[in-house]
């Protein structure tokens, strides 16, 4: 039972595949003009892995490895198709909302990726938590990044009002510029906070009080850190060695 | 026996209102169409791949085999496939890489039908060790951070020392096994993962890196050839040509030229003499 | 009218490559534009191969759609075909590079497998369909689409290549400041909605 809720706990958290693997850039910048969008693309994307991921992991001992890229394409384009026919059926204005989005989930790096990682290799119990984890986490980040699109984009979320009425709402953010621009914020945010995670420990590190950092000093936070500025302008010219 | 009467039932009930529901010919016309389609396409793309296949030469399929693969260029070919098709070809001896250990040269050379001798390994060492605490800097630089285009400009960066690293990482850009970096505003060489492939060596506009034994411990770590008391304004630990060094060595390793000491590494035992001597503390001995 | 035909063709042409951008309004192929653009002569080489990709694909799922897919009452079979197509033909394009122009391979045959999984590609196949486009409609939308997004993969690619040097701030640095890049190339490229 552990081995599952680490794969799920993996999938929302530590490999968040919008946030830490920047996986699936396509529909995350494309749907989440509003965070019900986020949902149902989250939920589509969350179903096709799940059912991928669970029949590739029970046919993977059969598959011969020349073949296994188209073999890995037939299957999540058949899940797709299916869920594809379903929501035009059952859940018609998700199916308009999303429109091409949703065939273009066989194309998604995140399914493509964990099948030929996960799937592939492990077993079925296994695999099929990894996609629920992943989808999860895929969904989680879509109503994230929706919602805030939304919010500021026109006021509401989920369709309810939530800013006061003399908001006016920043259009930018519901448009493609916007995605971008939220997407941008979100990746400079993560890496602020992953700024304080050590490199590898084969490099040394600056055992210096300035940081070390000398790319980006300026000669003002040199001179308070090191009392060695050359002050003489009559230092003879010293020849400097050429090619 | 009531109840599962009514549970069978329901059950062909239910069975049967499915089947008539579902039209056997749209899935038979479906899955016909797409299976002719693969095998379409499977037919298609094996013969292609018969006939559009090139005769690739095993032995230089074998020799890439064995190179790393890393495409650095240290052996002065386009990458790895070019190096393995010279080494079949004859044009390249089997040691032509640099980045292989001397087993996988004697593996190639096996490959080819020859031998080849033991080369030495050899690391790169940054001939600067003046850190931003210990040499100063006599302008404000603006320009852009890169050591090449700096060199072009004139006055080295920001530094005053006109030999010494600027720091703007040209080297760390070339490495391709993250083997050096720029700490405390000099390029610094980790010994253990540098292949000697001889690409930063290329880039310093400056010359100041250099390949040495790897069994070598000692090393001067200055390129300036100033004059000791024009060193001494721009820098505490640079080389002031004073030949204590080589008065210490009784190996005849280290010589002083145009106020440089430079040791001999045919010559050099690492005995740490010539570290103790040293008045500026400018030779230094690696730990391991 | 015969004029009324090209100007049709022409409006298809601006369109696709200006106005809908596939990378910068639709939103596919942007796995490829963040992690191809490093270097203009790269870019240059995976736009020639999606240029090359896209309009022979339109052409072959055109007549796959039309003539098989359609009067067999198949289209929901759509996805599933024309991505087996694309990945055969972008396996077959491969081959025969490799075989005819060891060069040319070098240039951009190391792209050739990423554009298979390229959303550009199999959406802008799924569109020709969706808005019922002739022969020759399909042939200019899928250049022209093609033709967008080599545009948008090489301005990003000069603008990369210029920031290299620059003084970034350090959380902004590689994947940020890219996609804000992106941002203001997206608000250009809406000026030119008002063309048509």
């Amino acid at each position: 039972m552990n081995k599952y809720l680490e794969r799920l706990v993996n999938g929302i958290f530590k490999e968040n595949p919008i946030f830490v693997l920047m996986l699936g850039m396509c529909p995350t910048l494309a749907v989440t003009k509003s965070a019900m969008n986020g949902i149902g693309m989250g939920l589509s994307t969350a179903v096709v892995l799940i059912a991928s991921n669970a029949i590739i992991a029970a046919l993977r001992k059969f598959i011969p490895e020349k073949v296994r890229i188209p073999y890995f394409i037939v299957v999540v384009a058949s899940m797709v198709t299916i869920v594809e026919l379903l929501l035009k059926a059952y859940l018609r204005d998700v199916y308009d909302a999303l429109g091409i989005y949703i065939p273009l989930i066989v194309v998604n790096c995140i399914i493509f990726g964990r099948v030929e990682a996960y799937a592939a290799k492990n077993s079925v119990g296994v695999s099929l938590f990894d996609g629920i984890g992943m989808g999860l986490g895929f969904t989680v980040a879509l109503v994230l990044i929706g919602s805030f699109r939304e919010l500021l984009g026109a006021g509401t979320i989920f369709n309810i009002r939530v800013m006061p009425e003399s908001f006016e709402p920043i259009s930018i953010f519901v448009q493609p510029p916007g995605a971008f621009l939220v997407l941008a914020l979100l990746t400079a945010l993560q890496n602020k906070f992953k700024l304080s995670s050590a490199t590898n420990g084969t490099v040394k590190k600056s055992a210096l009080a300035c940081g070390g950092d000398c790319a980006h000093c300026s000669v003002e936070k040199f001179a308070s850190f090191h009392s060695n500025v050359a002050g003489s302008s009559d230092k003879k010219e010293s020849v400097r060695k050429e090619d | 026996m009531l109840t599962i009467n009514l549970i069978a039932s329901d059950f062909t009930a239910v069975y049967s209102a499915v089947l008539a529901s579902v039209n056997f010919n749209d899935i038979a016309v479906a899955t016909g169409v797409v299976s002719i389609l693969g095998l379409v396409i499977g037919l298609f793309l094996g013969l292609a791949s018969r006939k559009l296949e090139i005769v690739v030469d095993e032995k230089e399929a074998k020799i890439r085999e064995l190179l790393p693969g890393a495409n650095c260029g240290g052996c002065g070919y386009a990458g790895c496939d070019a190096c393995a098709k010279a080494i079949a070809e004859g044009a390249a001896s089997a040691n032509a890489c640099p980045v292989a250990s001397h087993e996988v040269h004697m593996e190639i050379a096996k490959v080819i039908g020859g031998s080849v001798e033991a080369t030495e390994k050899k690391v790169a060492f940054v001939n600067c060790t003046g850190t931003c605490d210990k040499s100063k800097i006599n302008s404000a630089y603006y320009g852009p951070k890169d050591c090449k285009l700096a060199a072009g400009i004139g006055g080295n960066g920001s530094k005053g020392c006109s030999y010494g690293c600027m720091g703007f990482g040209s080297c760390v850009k070339v490495c391709a096994f993250d083997a050096i970096h720029i700490v405390d505003g000099i390029a610094v060489v980790d010994r253990e993962k540098c292949t000697s492939c001889g690409m930063c060596v290329a880039e310093c506009p400056l010359n100041l890196i250099e390949l040495v034994p790897y069994r070598a411990k000692t090393m001067v770590a200055c390129s300036s050839h100033d004059k000791g008391k024009d060193v001494k304004t721009v820098c505490t630990i640079g080389c002031i040509g004073c030949k204590l060094c080589e008065k210490a060595c009784e190996y005849d390793a280290v010589h002083v030229n145009d106020n440089l000491a430079k040791i001999d590494y045919d010559k050099c035992t690492n005995c740490g003499a010539c570290v103790k001597a040293c008045p500026v503390k400018v030779i230094r001995q690696q730990s391991a | 009218m015969k004029s009324d035909y090209f100007v049709n063709l022409l409006l298809i042409f601006i369109s696709g490559a200006l106005i809908n951008n596939v990378i910068l309004s639709q939103f596919l192929g942007i796995c490829s534009f963040l992690g191809i653009s490093n270097k203009i002569k790269s870019a240059i080489g995976m736009g020639l191969a999606v240029i090359f990709v896209i309009t022979s694909s339109s052409v072959i799922c055109y007549f796959i759609y039309n003539y098989i897919l359609a009067p067999l009452d198949l289209s929901y079979l759509n996805t599933i075909v024309f991505i087996a197509v694309i990945a055969c033909l972008v396996q077959f394009v491969e081959m025969v590079i490799k075989k005819y122009s060891p060069a040319l391979y070098n240039a951009l045959g190391v792209y050739l497998p990423l554009i298979t999984t390229n959303c550009a590609v199999l959406g802008v196949a799924l569109l020709n369909v969706e808005k019922g486009y002739d022969l020759v409609e399909s042939i200019v939308n899928g250049f022209a689409a093609a033709l967008g997004y080599t545009i948008a993969i090489i301005l990003m690619a000069g603008i990369r290549e210029r920031m290299a040097h620059n003084d970034i701030p350090k959380s902004f640095q590689g994947f940020p400041i890219t996609l804000i890049t992106a941002t203001l190339m997206a608000m250009a490229f809406y000026g030119f909605s008002g063309l048509v």
